[in-house]
């Protein structure tokens, strides 16, 4: 079985005409944990809805392959269904849609198996209270009036039961308290096994302690400019993004 | 020959009207006593109805309420008794099929003082069908009454629908209209109420769907009369592809009507650039000491809500389908049928993914 899971070259990315992403390349194997960090404007929320399949985001150069396939061109339906998963930094209100009827929908088109209302109830309970979830959740409608921390514990709570094969997760952490973002990353923690992997976008490190991550990259204007162990958080963390960018712009 | 302008209805003449022949009325147990439930063409001299010749109210017009009372080919006639009461809803259901493609229903509904009862309509046809609809519903609320009355059009896209409802509600009597409005090619359907006493209630509550040409107009009116007359008119609504939809909403306070409150409210989404929405929210006031409130507004399904939904494997049409649903759900919620409910969720599926 190839290791291999997302193999990024070359990746351009434009948001109307402008260019975004400028030549990025990024190797992920089953069962990794990976972090991108950098400075706001540097291209992570870009790279996160370009791997979903974003529409407005227009891949002018480069290749994407996950597990063994060209996915430029897909649709961000067909991707879920391929294992990918973006855990959103602001995640969408849609009202009337209750949190269970939504996530039982999801399930079923993402495995392409119908699920039985009772068995799904019993999933979702069972993920619920991993996450410290109120049962009251499941019939509130998606994200409506739910605090930030609600909504990100609430996306959380759909990758677990979606179970991709690749979670990215778009700045997860911000709005988090401590107690939070403890629960969020045993989450995170419990769904990652050999064949699964995270990759995790952020531009604090809060995560990371959590975490234990295999890479860590560091992205500045549109290119991932250095990769490392924990030993880049750090450095990042003493120094501030304004000596990293001076020490690493060149590249 | 009629010319309907604003759904661009030409030259329009009725159809040769056959029998219906099917059985319509659909009752699970016996009814109780006070209640008697006939078909209308049973009716007409045995009841006790003598409330009738109200001639207020002109409905979608003179010409489709004459034709009903001529040439009806089916309907009910309710009659509630003083104090009694159904738990059950009444189901009426017209399937119009190749040997029944013409329904002309004329219902009465007569609720004597502190009567309640829930009464479904559902009009649908069999595929292919080319068929036509034309109906009239009259309602007597009395003193404290309370009716639920629920209309379900879901015919196919090459028949024709008209529809016109009356109401008349006395002191504390309550009417309560919920119109899920999901097919047919021409679709109009007019409720009218006349809140007459005091503290006269109504509350309309509308879902519509429109998808490919399909041409609706609908029409709510509440007329205020009686003091401290209460009315509210919930309507929400999705357009697709190349339909078209005229709305109308009018609060009449009529003199009199001192301390009455109406309100109204429309929410449409444009699913497609290619639809067209007109509303005409009206308000009228001969009185001073009135509250009208009205609103309408459309939005468009957010690129940013789609694409989250679809992150989650939902395919677009999918995903637009839950977001209507969601924009239906307040309506939808009001009905007590579960089964209703179903048939309305299933007909919207059809429509919206399988299309």
């Amino acid at each position: 079985m190839a290791r291999e899971l997302l193999n990024i070259k070359g990746l351009k990315v434009n948001i109307d005409d402008k260019e975004i992403l400028k030549g990025l390349d990024l190797n992920i194997n089953k069962g990794e944990i990976h972090i991108i960090m950098g400075p706001n404007g540097s291209g992570k929320s870009t790279l996160a809805y370009t791997l979903m399949g974003h529409p407005k985001y227009e891949i002018t150069d480069g290749t994407i392959e996950f597990d063994g396939e060209l996915i430029n061109e897909m649709k961000a339906d067909e991707r879920a269904k391929k294992g990918i998963f973006l855990s959103f930094q602001y995640p969408e209100e849609i009202p009337g849609v209750t949190v269970e009827d939504f996530l039982r929908t999801a399930k079923t088109s993402v495995t392409g198996k119908m699920q039985g209302i009772m068995a799904f109830k019993k999933l979702l309970k069972e993920k619920m209270d991993l996450l410290e979830m109120k049962e009251e959740y499941a019939s509130r409608y998606l994200n409506l009036g739910f605090s930030g921390g609600e909504k990100k514990k609430n996306e959380i709570l759909q990758m677990s039961i979606l179970e991709p094969k690749l979670a990215i997760l778009d700045e997860t952490d911000s709005g988090l308290d401590v107690d939070a973002i403890r629960i969020v990353a045993e989450g995170v923690k419990r769904i990652k096994d050999e064949s699964r992997s995270i990759l995790v976008i952020t531009h604090y490190n809060k995560l990371l302690d959590y975490l234990e991550p295999d890479y860590i990259h560091i992205l500045l204007d549109g290119k991932i400019v250095k990769t490392g162990g924990m030993e880049l958080a750090k450095e990042i963390d003493e120094e501030g993004y304004e000596n990293i960018k001076l020490r690493y712009s060149h590249i | 020959m009629i010319t309907w302008k604003r759904i661009k209805l030409e030259n329009f003449s009725f159809p040769k009207i056959y029998d219906y022949k099917k059985e319509f009325i659909r009752l699970e147990e016996e009814l109780p006593l006070g209640i008697r439930l006939d078909k209308i063409y049973d009716t007409v001299d045995k009841t006790k109805i003598n409330w009738l010749n109200t001639s207020e109210g002109n409905g979608l017009g003179k010409e489709f309420i004459s034709f009903v009372n001529e040439f009806y080919n089916s309907g009910v006639s309710l009659y509630l008794e003083r104090n009694s009461l159904i738990e059950k809803p009444i189901v009426v259901e017209f399937n119009m099929d190749k040997e029944n493609p013409t329904v002309v229903d004329k219902n009465i509904i007569v609720a004597e003082p502190n009567s309640q009862a829930t009464i479904v309509f559902d009009y649908s046809t069999d595929e292919g069908v080319e068929a036509f609809h034309n109906g009239f519903t009259e309602i007597h609320a009395g003193e404290n009454s309370s009716l639920t009355i629920i209309k379900v059009q879901r015919m196919n896209d090459i028949s024709q629908n008209f529809d016109t409802n009356i109401a008349y509600v006395k002191g504390e009597g309550k009417v309560n209209w919920i119109t899920a409005e999901l097919g047919s090619q021409i679709s109009g359907s007019n409720f009218t109420t006349f809140l007459d006493e005091v503290a006269s209630e109504s509350n309309l509550s509308s879902i519509y769907l429109g998808d490919g040409h399909r041409k609706m107009d609908l029409s709510y009116s509440m007329i205020h009369k009686g003091p401290r007359s209460i009315s509210n008119i919930e309507s929400r609504g999705a357009l697709m592809d190349n339909a078209k939809k005229v709305f109308r909403g009018n609060l009449d306070f009529k003199r009199g009507s001192r301390l009455a409150k109406g309100g109204e409210e429309e929410y449409v989404l444009l699913l497609d650039p290619t639809v067209k929405s007109d509303s005409i929210p009206a308000l009228l006031c001969e009185e001073d000491d009135v509250q009208g409130e009205h609103a309408a507004s459309a939005g468009q399904i957010n690129e940013n809500q789609l694409f989250y939904l679809m992150s989650r494997g939902l395919s677009e049409r999918e995903a637009k389908k839950l977001i209507i649903e969601g924009a239906f759900r307040p309506v939808i919620d009001r009905i007590p049928l579960e089964e209703l409910k179903q048939i309305i969720d299933s007909e919207i599926e059809r429509r919206l993914v399988n299309a």
